[in-house]
C-alpha cells in the first residue's frame, strides 16, 4: 500500500493505492502519525485507487478514526469502489465511520 | 490399453537425480514440458497428460518461479525446506491427490500473496465473474492469515482501537517472522473442484483456536465474518487449526 498526502488549512486528503493487509502495519502507523500532527481539522481518505482490504484493514482504518476522534479531528473515506465498497458494507463500517460516495 | 494417468513431478532448484529418486519413491512421473527440450538423460520419460496434475518440489526458487507455482500445468507447490525425504515423499504423495495443494513455510505462504495465486488458479479450471474471483481471493485471504498470525505466530488479535495496540501488533509480528521457531512453521492449502463448486481447506501448525464471537466495534475479529458472507458453508477443524470452506461456482 501506498499513500500521499495533501494538507490544506481546513482538510486533508490522504490518496491511498494498492492493496491494505496486516502486512502494511507501519505504513498505518506512520501515516496516522501524519494524520495526527497535519493542522487540518478534517482528513480525509481517498480510496479510489486502493483495490483490495482485508480484515485487518479495517481495523487500522477504526484505529485511525478512534485516534482522530481522541483530539477531535473529522474522520472521513471517500470513493471506496469495487471489492473496497464491498468489504466496507459486509463490515457495515458505515455505521461507526462517515462514508462519501 | 489406455495409458495409466499418473501425476508428475517438476522441480525448482532440485538436482535430476534427487528429482529421479524423489519421483521414484512417490510413484510420480518426472515431468517434460511438451515440446521442451526434454532431460539431459536419455531414458524414456511420459509427456504430461493436459488433464494430469503436475506437483512442484522446491529446494529453491526465484520469486517469480515461486508466483508462477500455481500456474498451468502446475497443480501444487510443495517447499522441500525442513522436511525429511520420508516426509516430502509423503506430502508429494498426498499433494497429488488434489486439484490444487501447496505445503508452504509461514515466510514463504507471506511473501507469495498465497490467496491471490490460488483464486487465480481456480479462476482458470473453473471461470467466474471477476467480482466473484475477488471475493473468493478475500475468503482465502483472511483464512490463511488467520493460519499465519494466529495459528503459526501464535498471536493474539489487537486488544483496543489504539496506536498502542498497533505498535504491539506491529512489533510482535516482525519478531515472529523473523523467528525461525515461528515461520519455519507450515501452512497448507488443499483444493478440490466440482460441478458446483470448490471446497478449500487452509491448516496451520499452530495451538490451536476457539473462534471467540466476533465483538462489534474492536479492531479485530471481523476475518470469519467475511468468510461467511462469502462462503456457502465453513467448518472449524482439528481444535482450530483447519477450516474448511465450501464455495459455490
Amino acid at each position: 500500500m501506498e499513500y500521499a498526502i495533501d494538507i490544506r488549512e481546513q482538510e486533508a486528503v490522504v490518496r491511498l493505492r494498492g492493496r491494505l493487509t496486516f502486512n502494511d502495519h507501519a505504513k498505518l502507523r506512520a501515516l496516522i502519525q501524519e494524520m495526527l500532527q497535519n493542522k487540518a481539522k478534517r482528513q480525509v481518505l481517498d480510496l479510489s485507487n486502493l483495490e483490495f482490504v482485508d480484515s485487518a484493514g479495517i481495523g487500522m482504518l477504526l484505529i485511525a478514526r478512534e485516534e482522530m476522534t481522541n483530539i477531535d479531528k473529522q474522520f472521513v473515506l471517500r470513493g471506496a469502489q469495487g471489492q473496497v465498497k464491498r468489504v466496507l458494507s459486509v463490515a457495515q463500517l458505515g455505521k461507526i465511520i462517515s462514508i462519501e460516495e | 490399453m489406455a495409458p495409466i494417468q499418473v501425476a508428475a513431478l517438476h522441480g525448482l532448484g532440485v538436482p535430476q537425480d534427487r528429482l529421479e529418486r524423489l519421483a521414484s519413491a512417490s510413484g510420480l512421473s518426472v515431468w517434460q514440458a511438451r515440446g521442451g527440450a526434454g532431460g539431459t538423460r536419455s531414458r524414456p520419460s511420459r509427456p504430461a497428460d493436459p488433464a494430469g496434475r503436475v506437483v512442484v518440489v522446491v529446494d529453491s526458487a526465484s520469486p517469480e518461479e515461486l508466483r508462477a507455482g500455481l500456474d498451468k500445468p502446475f497443480t501444487a507447490l510443495v517447499e522441500s525446506v525442513g522436511l525429511t525425504e520420508g516426509d516430502l515423499v509423503a506430502t508429494l504423495v498426498h499433494a497429488a491427490g488434489y486439484d490444487l495443494y501447496v505445503s508452504l513455510t509461514t515466510v514463504t505462504a507471506n511473501r507469495l500473496e498465497l490467496a491471490n495465486r490460488i483464486a487465480t488458479a481456480i479462476a482458470h479450471r473453473h471461470p467466474m465473474a471477476e467480482a466473484r474471483r475477488e471475493d473468493m481471493e478475500l475468503a482465502l485471504h483472511e483464512a490463511t492469515t488467520n493460519a499465519v498470525i494466529h495459528g503459526n505466530l501464535g498471536m493474539d488479535s489487537m486488544k483496543g482501537l489504539s496506536i498502542t495496540a498497533l505498535d504491539r501488533f506491529s512489533r510482535d509480528l516482525t519478531a515472529r517472522l523473523t523467528d525461525p521457531a515461528f515461520a519455519k512453521r507450515r501452512l497448507e492449502v488443499s483444493v478440490g473442484i466440482d460441478q458446483g463448486g470448490a471446497t478449500v481447506e487452509v491448516a496451520d501448525q499452530g495451538s490451536g483456536f476457539s473462534a471467540k464471537p466476533s465483538g462489534s466495534g474492536g479492531a479485530s475479529g471481523r476475518g470469519l465474518e467475511l468468510i461467511a458472507a462469502i462462503a456457502q458453508s465453513y467448518e472449524i477443524l482439528d481444535g482450530g487449526r483447519r477450516i474448511r470452506m465450501r464455495f459455490a461456482l
